[in-house]
């Protein structure tokens, strides 16, 4: 979901009501928990996850790491709709008319514990597409004696995709995904769409063959869900149905890879030149002086 | 139970379903996202047309197997001005419009799916990723397609209906 | 292995080029019951059996094609429906052949109303 840029400046409401769904998996239970949380300004929903934790309840599970919107750990469903919770401001989804707020694991993941969610069927996903750099001469690969050639325009067609953070957001409000346990996923069919974009890379008959499965890229319908929810604009929409294109084109024959040559090699670095005796520093700076009277930058107290 | 079914059980525990994902366009809420809406209608509107069709085929064929099996002791072209006569009551009226609404929209929207899913046009191109972080395809022209096609859509259904009840 | 691997393309294939043919022959199909067309004033006289047996006559091979492509457009787009609903095998091979069966079925079935249409 786009960053609500706004939200940070507004107040949440005073208290918030916290309704949070919860799992046992020791006795299978599954049942709602409501909490009282007092707000401040600038609070987000992951902020309210801790503090819940902290004062009132230590047994709820959260994963988080980085709390910046960079680690993709914080995926949760909030109000219906997958959010990384530490991106989401609690004014962004409480009012004052309905301070009250929702918060349930990830749909399309198996939960591990309250909002902890399992991923190594997404993680698995990713992996069967091959998610590297493929090249026909491996002996290059390994030991590269030169570059890779490649334009600003030809890294803009995959930079978009590989802000990727694999938080699963995508992968969780999918309709496909959500019948068809198999379907690889906007994620996965993302990634590939990148590699096979990138001119670096010679892998895309592997990659075609891959998504072009019963549960590849043909599942997708285009509800474009995954790029309404990805919080780094990813698009993996657009990136499905033009990997579809492509691979249409391929399979029709008209398919041509863009593919970039090596360069030779930069120059070897030589000697490095000392200093001539006459270089001198900055006027009116005298290095002696300095050693004899160091410079005390004095910072302000706390 | 194994783990590995345990694990399976607890993972369709929390999965939505075919049957929530294909009926309902708000199961996720998400913002700025009407291709679901498309997609669930689309769906919805293709079963309409394949229940419908499939009864036109033995319909139209009428003048035919009615050789073999009359009905009510009409066959032949008179089989067909009696089930014609059946059509013209007030619901089967309604069915057909219902049918001509599904079949302009699924139309309409499948154009626009031919030309994103298979030309791969009107999707958009990958930019440099910026806060607030919009996903470029949800403002491409595939966007503007899809608004236009449900006016055009609801403008020839109103048409329809004027052709079917006038 | 590859076989299958080239099918799932095939199979969506034929589903976009049976689309652009549904777009032409649905468009003249839907354009046979607008009456002013032909110089009569209301649908229900579109669907005289006068004027449908003139139709079958004119352009019957057109009307057989839209049916057999809009059936194989409608009951391809269910099996995929259906395969996304429950995975597994037996399941799909089941599915499979019940598609086969069904446009068959309703395939001749629309090829016997042009064949064997009686005169008016
Ligand atoms: S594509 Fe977007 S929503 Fe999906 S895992 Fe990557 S960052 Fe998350
Ligand atoms: S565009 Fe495709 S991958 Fe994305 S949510 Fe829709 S069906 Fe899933
Ligand atoms: S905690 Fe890292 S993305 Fe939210």
């Amino acid at each position: 979901m786009a960053l609500d840029i706004e939200a940070a400046t507004k107040l949440p409401p005073k208290v918030i009501t916290v309704r949070v769904r919860r799992y046992n998996p020791e006795t299978k239970k599954i049942w709602w928990q409501e909490y009282k949380v007092e707000t401040h300004k600038g609070m987000t929903m992951l902020d309210v996850l801790l503090d819940i934790k902290e004062n009132t309840d230590h047994t709820l599970a959260v994963r988080y790491s980085c709390r910046m919107g960079l680690c993709g750990s914080c995926g949760v469903n909030i109000n219906g709709t997958p959010m990384l919770a530490c991106q989401t401001q609690v004014s962004q989804v409480t009012s004052n008319a309905r301070p009250v707020v929702t918060v349930e694991p990830l749909p399309n993941f198996p939960v591990v514990k309250d909002l902890m969610t399992e991923f190594s069927d997404f993680f698995n996903k990713h992996r069967s597409v091959k998610p590297y750099l493929i090249r026909k001469d491996t002996e290059e690969q390994e030991n590269p004696k030169g570059h890779l050639k490649m334009n600003p325009e030809e890294f803009i067609d995959i930079l978009q995709f590989s802000n990727c953070i694999f938080c699963g957001l995508c992968y969780s409000s999918c309709p496909v995904v959500a019948a068809d346990p198999e379907y690889l996923g906007p994620q996965a069919l993302m990634y590939t769409f990148r590699f096979i974009n990138d001119v670096r890379d010679e892998g895309h008959k592997e990659r075609f063959a891959i998504v072009d499965s019963e549960h590849g890229c043909h599942r997708c319908h285009f509800a474009a869900t995954c790029s309404a929810v990805c919080p780094k604009a990813v698009d993996p929409a657009g990136a499905i149905q033009g990997l579809r294109s492509k691979l249409f084109k391929y399979r029709l024959g008209f398919f041509k890879k863009k593919s970039s040559e090596v360069l030779s090699a930069p120059p070897e670095k030589g000697e490095r030149v000392p200093l001539p005796p006459e270089a001198t520093t900055l006027p009116g700076v005298d290095l002696k002086q300095f050693e004899k009277e160091p410079v005390v930058i004095k910072l302000p107290k706390e | 139970m194994s783990d590995d079914e345990k694990f399976r059980s607890l993972e369709m525990e929390n999965r939505q379903g075919f049957w929530k994902a294909s009926l309902n366009p708000w199961l996720i809420r998400a913002k700025n996202n009407p291709e679901r809406v498309a997609f669930v209608l689309h769906r919805v509107t293709g079963f309409i047309i394949i229940a419908f069709l499939l009864a036109h085929i033995l319909e139209t064929d009428s003048p035919v197997w009615s050789q073999y099996a009359p009905i009510n002791g009409l066959s032949g072209w008179a089989a067909w001005t009696y089930i014609m006569g059946i059509e013209s009551a007030w619901w089967a009226r309604l069915g057909e419009w219902i049918v001509a609404g599904a079949v302009l929209f699924h139309a309409l929207n499948g154009f626009r799916l031919l030309l994103t899913e298979f030309f791969g046009l009107g999707i958009g191109k990958p930019v440099e990723p910026k806060p607030p972080y919009e996903a470029p395809t949800l403002n491409a022209p595939q966007r503007t397609w899809l608004y236009i096609e449900f006016v055009v859509a609801l403008v020839l259904w109103a048409f329809s209906a004027f052709l079917i009840f006038g | 292995m590859i076989e299958m691997e080239n099918k799932a393309s095939n199979i969506q294939i034929w589903q976009y080029i049976t689309a652009i043919l549904l777009i032409f022959l649905l468009g003249y199909h839907l354009l046979q019951r607008v009456p002013w067309l032909f110089n009569v004033s209301t649908f229900d006289q579109t669907l005289t059996s006068a004027f449908v047996y003139n139709q079958y006559k004119e352009a019957g091979w057109a009307l057989l094609l839209l049916a057999w492509v809009a059936l194989f457009h409608g009951l391809n787009g269910v099996r995929g429906m259906l395969f996304e609903l429950h995975q597994g095998k037996t399941y799909n091979t089941i599915i499979n052949v019940l598609f086969w069966l069904v446009f068959i079925v309703f395939a001749a079935i629309a090829a016997l109303t042009i064949v064997k249409l009686p005169a008016y």
